[in-house]
C-alpha cells in the first residue's frame, strides 16, 4: 500500500506544474529547436528558396566579413562596457553609499536613464551627438568655440559614442544593485578595522570589496548577457553605421532575419550567439563556485 | 491528513478554475469570433490594409471611397516602422493569408514581391491599355510591371526626386539658373564655407542609394552596370565634391530628418529631396524666393535630363477572397474621383498626368514644375533588385567608405558590380 502511494506520488506535483511546461515548451523550446533547425537551411522569404545546406551557413558565417565587423564590435562593445559598469558602478554605489543631506533624492533620480527605452534613448543620442544641433558640441563650444566633430561618422568616435550611451543607460541600475549589497555590510567591521589603524583605502580593499566581490560577479553574468543581446541602442542611434561599424551582433541577426529576411542565416547566427553566452554563463558560474571553495 | 485535505482543495481549484477558464474564453471567443464573422463578411466587402490612417483626414478619404463604390471597406493600420511593416507584408502575403485583399506597398517591397507571384496582375481587369498610358510610363516598366510583363499595382500618387535650391543663396552669390553641369558646379563653389555647402544631402547608408542613383542618372550612366565609365564619373565628381568640401562629409549620418532641417536653416544651397516640401512649408521657408524646386541640370549637354519618380502602389493578394469588391477599390484608384480624393486628404500628386491637370490648382506651386519634369526630364523607377534592402545597404556601405577614401573610387566601382550580380539572384 505505501509502496503504491510512493509510486504515485510523482503524479500530483506533475500534474500541477504541467501548464507551465507546457507553456514553456511552447514558448522558449520550440523557438530554440525550430531556430536550431533553421539554421541548417538556406531559407530566403524573399526568393522563396529554402534548401539544406548543413553547417555551411556555420561556415560562411565566419568568412563574411561584415559578421566579422559585428564580432570585432561586439567584443569591445561588452568588453569596454562592462569594465566601466564595475568600476563606475562601484564608486557610484560607493558614493550613493554615503550618507549625505538628499542622498534619498540622488538615488531616485539616478535611475532615471535606466527607465528610459533604450529606442527613445537611441534617437535622443543620434540628435545629441550631432555636429550641427547636438548638446554635445553645444557643451564643447561653450569652452572650445570652433569645436567641429560629427561623432556618428567615424569608426572610433561612434563606436566611443554607442558605449557612452550605453553606460549613461544602464550603469545607474547596475550601480544600484551593488548599493543593495554595500548595505548588507555591517558598520561593526569597519569600526573594528578603524580601530586597528586602517584608513579608508584600506578599508576599501580588505572589507568593501571583498564583501562585494561576489555580488558584483553575479551582477555581471546578466549585464553582459544583455551587452550581448543589445540592439535596440544601435537600431534607433546608428543603424549600425557609419558602414558597419557599430554593428553589434544582435543588431546584424535582426537586421538578416528581418530586414533582408534570410531566415536561416539569421538562426545561424542566433544559435552562435546562444552557444558564446552559454558557454559564458558556464565559466561564470565556475569561477563563482571555486570562490566559495 | 489537513496538508492532503488542502492539496487536494487547491488541486481541485486549480483544475476547476482552468476548466471554467478554457470554457469560458471558448464560450466569449466562439461567439466573438462568430460575430466577428459575421461582421467581416456582412459588414465589409474588402480588407485594405492602409499606411494612411494616421493621417487626420483619413476618415474622409475613406468615406469618399465608400460613397464612390458602395465597398464597405475594412480598414487594418501597416505599422509606421518600414522593417516591422515589410516583415508584416512578407507575411501575409508569403503564406497565402487572405485576411488582406489590398495593400499599400513602397517601391523596394514592389521589386522584391513583383516576381515573386503572390500579387494578382491588373492588365486586363484595372491597369487596362486605354488607362495605361496616362501614368508614368518609366515607373510602371521599372518598378511594378513583373516579369511577365503583367502589371501588379495602381500607383497610388506620383512623387519625384526633385532637384530643391535655395533661391536666398542663389540671390547672395548671383546665379540665376542652374541649367548645365557648368552652373552646377560653379553653384557648389560660390556659397561653400563657413560651415556653408553648395549641395548637401542624406548619405546614411540606407538612404545614400537614391542620391547616387541619381548623379549616376545625370552623368548618363547605369546604375547596375557598373563597368560603365559614366557610373564612375558619377561617384568620382561627388568624391570631389566632398574633397573640395563643397558638400559636407557629416551628411552620411543624416537621413532626411537631419537633412530637412539643415536646409531650412541655409546650411545647403541645393539637395534632392522626395515630396513636395512640408518640412520647408512647417518652416515657413517654402516659396519661389526662399526654398523651391527647380529643374534638374543638364549633365549631358545633350537637353537629357534625369529624374526618378516613386509611389507606394496599391496591389492586390493573390490569395484574397474579395476579388471583385478589391478590383472595384482598385479601378476607384485609377479614376479622377480616387485620386482627387488622394490629393485632397494626403497631399498625394495624383499619378495621372491628365488627371493632374484637371484636379490639381494652378496655385499649388508643384504643379508647374511637376509637370514641366513629367514632359521634360527621362522619368525613371529607382534601380532596384530583388533583394533590395541588402542590396541598398550593402551599397551605401561602402559609397560611405569611398566618400571617406577608405577605398578608391576604382574599388567601389568594382565591388558595387560585384553586389549588383550578388542581389539580382
Amino acid at each position: 500500500m505505501n509502496t503504491k502511494k510512493k509510486s504515485t506520488k510523482w503524479i500530483v506535483p506533475w500534474i500541477l506544474i504541467l501548464p507551465v511546461v507546457l507553456i514553456r515548451g511552447f514558448t522558449t523550446l520550440y523557438p530554440i529547436i525550430a531556430t536550431l533547425k533553421n539554421s541548417l537551411f538556406d531559407i530566403k522569404v524573399l526568393s522563396g528558396v529554402k534548401k539544406f545546406v548543413g553547417f555551411s551557413n556555420y561556415v560562411n558565417v565566419f568568412k563574411d566579413p561584415k559578421i566579422i565587423t559585428s564580432i570585432s564590435f561586439t567584443v569591445m562593445f561588452v568588453v569596454i562596457s562592462m569594465i566601466f559598469h564595475v568600476v563606475l558602478g562601484v564608486g557610484l554605489a560607493l558614493i550613493l553609499n554615503m550618507k549625505f543631506k538628499g542622498q534619498r533624492f540622488l538615488r531616485t533620480i539616478v535611475l532615471i536613464p535606466w527607465a528610459m527605452p533604450a529606442v527613445v534613448v537611441g534617437m535622443a543620442a543620434k540628435w545629441g551627438f550631432n555636429n550641427d544641433y547636438g548638446l554635445v558640441n553645444d557643451f564643447i563650444r561653450r569652452f572650445v568655440p570652433a569645436f567641429q566633430y560629427n561623432w556618428l561618422i567615424n569608426t572610433g568616435s561612434a563606436r566611443a559614442a554607442v558605449i557612452i550611451m550605453d553606460l549613461w543607460k544602464d550603469l545607474p541600475f547596475f550601480a544600484i544593485l551593488v548599493l543593495s549589497g554595500l548595505q548588507f555590510i555591517s558598520g561593526d567591521i569597519y569600526e573594528a578595522a578603524k580601530v586597528d589603524g586602517a584608513n579608508g583605502v584600506q578599508s576599501f580593499f580588505r572589507i568593501t570589496l571583498p564583501l562585494i566581490t561576489k555580488n558584483v560577479m553575479t551582477l555581471c553574468i546578466p549585464f553582459t548577457l544583455w551587452r550581448l543581446t543589445t540592439f535596440d541602442l544601435v537600431y534607433s542611434m546608428t543603424s549600425g553605421g557609419p558602414g558597419e561599424d557599430t554593428s553589434l551582433i544582435a543588431y546584424r541577426i535582426t537586421t538578416e532575419a528581418f530586414t533582408n529576411l534570410n531566415v536561416g542565416y539569421a538562426s545561424t547566427l542566433a544559435v552562435l550567439l546562444f552557444i558564446v553566452m552559454a558557454v559564458f554563463s558556464f565559466i561564470n558560474m565556475r569561477v563563482m563556485n571555486k570562490m566559495d571553495n | 491528513m489537513k496538508k492532503k485535505i488542502v492539496s487536494v482543495l487547491l488541486s481541485v481549484f486549480m483544475a476547476t478554475g482552468l476548466l471554467a477558464g478554457c470554457g469560458g474564453s471558448s464560450k466569449n471567443s466562439g461567439s466573438s469570433s462568430a460575430s466577428g464573422e459575421k461582421s467581416k463578411k456582412g459588414n465589409y466587402d474588402m480588407t485594405l490594409y492602409s499606411i494612411n490612417t494616421t493621417d487626420p483626414d483619413f476618415d474622409d478619404w475613406l468615406k469618399n471611397v465608400e460613397d464612390a463604390t458602395g465597398l464597405k471597406i475594412n480598414v487594418i493600420a501597416a505599422p509606421t516602422d518600414s522593417d516591422t511593416r515589410q516583415q508584416k507584408i512578407t507575411t501575409v502575403l508569403s503564406t497565402g493569408d487572405s485576411s488582406v485583399d489590398v495593400i499599400e506597398i513602397n517601391d523596394e517591397m514592389s521589386a522584391s514581391f513583383k516576381d515573386s507571384g503572390w500579387l494578382e496582375g491588373l492588365n486586363d481587369s484595372v491597369m487596362t491599355d486605354d488607362i495605361r498610358g496616362q501614368f508614368p510610363q518609366g515607373y510602371l516598366k521599372d518598378m511594378i510591371t513583373d516579369k511577365s510583363g503583367n502589371i501588379i499595382g495602381v500607383p497610388g500618387y506620383i512623387g519625384y526626386l526633385a532637384f530643391w535650391v535655395n533661391q536666398q543663396i542663389m540671390d547672395e552669390v548671383g546665379i540665376t539658373s542652374i541649367d548645365t553641369k557648368e552652373d552646377f558646379m560653379e553653384y557648389m563653389k560660390a556659397p561653400s564655407g563657413n560651415g556653408r555647402y553648395g549641395y548637401g544631402g542624406s548619405w546614411e547608408k540606407t538612404y545614400s542609394h537614391n542620391e547616387i542613383a541619381q548623379f549616376v542618372n545625370m552623368f548618363g550612366g547605369d546604375y547596375l552596370d557598373w563597368t560603365n565609365p559614366k557610373n564612375k564619373e558619377a561617384v568620382q565628381f561627388l568624391h570631389d565634391m566632398v574633397a573640395d568640401k563643397e558638400t559636407p562629409i557629416d551628411q552620411i549620418a543624416d537621413k532626411y530628418e537631419q537633412m530637412n532641417p539643415k536646409a531650412n536653416d541655409g546650411k545647403y544651397g541645393s539637395w534632392f529631396m522626395w515630396g513636395l516640401g512640408t518640412d520647408y512649408e512647417k518652416a515657413d521657408m517654402l516659396g519661389a524666393d526662399k526654398i523651391h524646386m527647380a529643374m534638374i541640370p543638364d549633365f549631358s549637354g545633350e537637353g537629357k535630363r534625369s529624374i526618378f519618380t516613386d509611389s507606394w502602389s496599391y496591389v492586390l493578394n493573390k490569395a484574397s477572397k474579395n476579388k471583385d469588391a478589391s478590383l472595384k477599390f482598385l479601378k476607384y484608384m485609377t479614376e479622377e474621383g480616387g485620386m482627387e480624393a488622394s490629393y485632397k486628404a494626403f497631399d498625394r500628386y495624383p499619378a495621372r498626368a491628365d488627371v493632374a491637370e484637371k484636379v490639381v490648382p494652378d496655385s499649388d506651386p508643384a504643379k508647374e514644375i511637376y509637370s514641366r519634369y513629367a514632359s521634360e526630364c527621362d522619368v525613371k523607377g529607382r534601380p532596384m533588385l530583388p533583394q533590395t534592402m541588402e542590396f541598398i545597404t550593402d551599397t551605401g556601405t561602402i559609397f560611405q567608405s569611398c566618400m571617406k577614401d577608405e577605398i578608391t573610387v576604382d574599388e567601389f566601382c568594382s565591388k558595387a558590380g560585384e553586389m549588383v550580380d550578388k542581389y539580382s539572384k
